[in-house]
């Protein structure tokens, strides 16, 4: 049997295409903003398929679980590549070692994104907080990974915006402990 | 923390997060009593909440060659150490000896294995450990397992029963020896007929389900099997909602942070975590079918298979297929399919258009009716009649003479032109473009049936004014009561035969 055919095939797909034009012109170690790219992703892809995608909100769910998923993966791949690194030294010319697994070892600070945080933690604390608050998880998930506004996050899970934003404020206010160590563990 | 612990420190922390700062600690102390741990809990994420600074502020930054690098998420293939001890071939495992293991899910390895009690091979699916320290999941397990177990349709998987050995939860199910769905579309280009078969069986399936009250919640393709005789099967029914997407408890089933679900599948209200019922299997349905048809997931922006080379029959199918699949894929629920039976009857309703299409199962069917044919000869047949009967009618007019026999001719002439035109416009469009035949009779069912009235009435009123001159009278009074009989017996008949009756109702 083939595999993994099930797995998010559109999104993925588009999001790839997309990473792989900037890499090719922008200046190296420039992030993206998940903002940006899921909206780049839409607009591609309803401009191809326009019955498909009537609903925008659908959409957008799938591309931020998408973006969640891309950014743990690597993160976990390149945490994996750190370890194995440390015994031996890795030099630019051992020709075993991909190019790509070399740069990828190498994690840059960005003093750009002061918000940013450790994806591993953060998954795994959003993780936990879907036992208990699955609306609450969803929408971090939207808004973070998806980089949905208030509004279309409103929309996507189903409440109001002001609704959205208490809940946000308060995921926040609870992942940061939990991120900090403070937690409760639930 | 429990789902109520946090309900009731999330009230206490939206009400103090809306008032002022200097009378928060007064407010919070009176709304949490003698709660000291609660107050606790609230005060501790106020702080958190007071100095988030830029945190999560601004949504994820993503390096673009990660983003190129990214794999395809991979189900939880290595979530062993949740599933529990790994047997190898020989093993007894209560009343079951283990044969071999003939697949991995998310969830948990599947064997192939045979039961002592019954001699007969099942296949047994081994349930994460994790399962067995929570009761009230067991419980809902061994509820939908029971439910699932009451389903007899040959569509559905038969599942046997749910077993506990040693601290294992263990799922025996129908053995089922054959290639998945998905392998199936991967293939290539499926013939249309084949589409109708599978969806039909699937759609029974579901029926079947629904109606003992089983919602599967994960179907597709990777979840039907089709066995060597050509029968597809639905499997993990009752079992699904384990390690299906948007399930509360998934997080503890899998390792943390695991790849979840299928997305592609589901409908939007259970990607947004909403009720789900059984109008999410048919949206799933919808998915499936529209993917058979063309090879490759309505969402797809790969390029679909080069099609198959279809016939006009085979089109028709096709459409009628793509039609009832867009259906199913509404966003709204409401506004879907709304339950299996009607599925089926849809499906049902295409078995003239599956006849005509070519792969159409010979051996299980009989060759395809003249139904059809026999319409389309009447219509055929009709239309040259009504020209022919203008001899007699101008025979008609020299024996009348005068005005009147010039006024019968142009009134006979009329009715039957406008009788016969309208006929070779359905034959026509019979031909031509099927689709649009149902369209068609009923736009001009009214004329037909307004222009054979005029053509019988100007007969009678003919053989009325030649009465006693001439056989003529006999000729018109006889093909008055053969259109009469035609239009009134024959041609609704041929109409019936050929399926068309109900298409036009609809």
């Amino acid at each position: 049997m083939k595999a993994h055919h099930d797995l998010m095939p559109l999104v993925y797909d588009e999001l790839r295409r997309i990473a792989a034009r900037y890499m090719g012109r922008e200046r190296p170690g420039q992030t993206l903003d998940a903002t940006g790219l899921v909206n780049e992703a839409f607009v591609r892809l309803a401009a191809e398929r326009t019955r498909e995608f009537e609903n925008r909100t659908h959409f957008l769910a799938i591309a931020a679980l998408s973006m969640r998923q891309i950014l743990v993966q690597r993160a976990r791949t390149k945490r994996a590549i750190k370890r194995d690194a440390g015994g031996q030294q890795v030099t630019l010319d051992d020709a075993s070692v991909p190019p790509s697994a070399v740069r990828a070892g190498f994690e840059r600070p960005d003093p750009d994104r002061p918000g940013d945080v450790d994806v591993l933690a953060l998954d795994e604390a959003l993780t936990r907080l879907a036992e208990f608050d699955p609306e609450q998880a969803q929408i971090v998930e939207l808004r973070y990974f998806g980089g949905l506004t208030v509004e279309e996050t409103a929309e996507a899970v189903g409440v109001s915006p002001a609704t959205v934003k208490r809940q946000w404020a308060m995921a926040r206010a609870w992942l940061k402990q939990a991120l900090e160590g403070l937690g409760p563990l639930a | 923390m429990t789902p109520q612990r946090w309900s009731q420190i999330k009230k206490v922390f939206n009400g103090a997060v809306e008032r002022p700062a200097e009378e928060r600690a007064a407010w919070l102390r009176a709304e949490c009593g003698t709660d000291l741990a609660l107050l606790e809990e609230a005060e501790k994420l106020l702080r958190s909440h007071d100095t988030l600074g830029p945190f999560l502020d601004r949504p994820a930054g993503v390096d673009p060659e990660d983003l190129a690098l990214a794999e395809p998420p991979e189900p939880a293939s290595d979530g062993d150490a949740a599933v529990g001890a790994l047997w190898h071939a020989g093993a007894r495992v209560g009343e079951f000896e283990i044969i071999r293991p003939i697949g991995r899910g998310g969830m948990g390895v599947v064997y192939l294995a045979t039961d002592r009690r019954l001699h007969r091979n099942v296949a047994l699916k081994s349930l994460p450990v994790t399962l067995a320290g929570n009761t009230q999941l067991r419980e809902r397990l061994k509820r939908e397992a029971r439910a699932a177990a009451t389903i007899t349709d040959p569509a559905v998987a038969t599942v046997y029963s749910l077993e506990e050995v040693d601290g294992h939860l263990l799922l025996a199910s129908e053995f089922l020896d054959g290639p998945t769905l998905r392998a199936v579309i991967d293939e290539g280009p499926m013939d249309v007929a084949t589409v109708h078969a599978i969806a039909l069986q699937v759609a029974r399936g579901l029926r079947a389900a629904h109606e003992a009250g089983v919602v599967h919640r994960d179907l597709k393709p990777e979840n039907i099997v089709i066995t060597p005789g050509g029968a597809a099967k639905i499997v993990d029914f009752g079992i699904a909602w384990l390690e299906g997407p948007g399930h509360p408890h998934q997080a503890k089933l899998t390792r943390a942070g695991a790849m979840i679900g299928t997305p592609a599948y589901m409908a939007p209200e259970q990607l947004m975590g909403q009720t789900v019922d059984a109008r999410t299997d048919i949206f799933a349905f919808g998915v499936i079918v529209a993917e058979m048809l063309s090879g490759r997931h309505p969402l797809s922006v790969a390029d679909a298979a080069p099609a198959r080379e279809r016939t006009p029959e085979g089109d028709v199918l096709a459409g009628l297929l793509q039609r009832l699949a867009d259906h199913c894929r509404q966003t709204s629920p409401a506004k879907r399919v709304r339950t299996a039976r009607e599925l089926v009857a849809r499906l049902d309703g295409m078995a003239g258009a599956v006849d005509a299409a070519p792969g159409a199962p010979r051996a299980a069917k009989p060759a395809p009716r003249p139904t059809r044919f026999w319409w389309e000869f009447h219509q055929g047949a009709a239309a040259v009649s009504y020209v022919v009967m203008l001899v007699p009618a101008w025979l008609a007019r020299a024996t009348i003479g005068g005005v009147e026999g010039r006024s019968f001719f142009i009134a006979t002439t009329c009715a039957a032109v406008m009788a016969s035109m309208l006929r070779l416009h359905l034959w026509f469009t019979s031909r031509q473009h099927p689709t649009e035949l149902p369209w068609a009779r009923r736009r001009s069912a009214a004329w037909i049936r307004l222009a054979d009235i005029l053509v019988v009435m100007s007969l009678v009123i003919g053989a009325a004014l030649v009465a006693a001159q001439s056989v003529l009278d006999v000729v018109l009074l006889v093909l008055a009561v053969g259109v009469a009989v035609s239009s009134i017996v024959i041609e609704p008949a041929t109409a019936r035969a050929a399926g068309l009756e109900n298409t036009s109702a609809s």
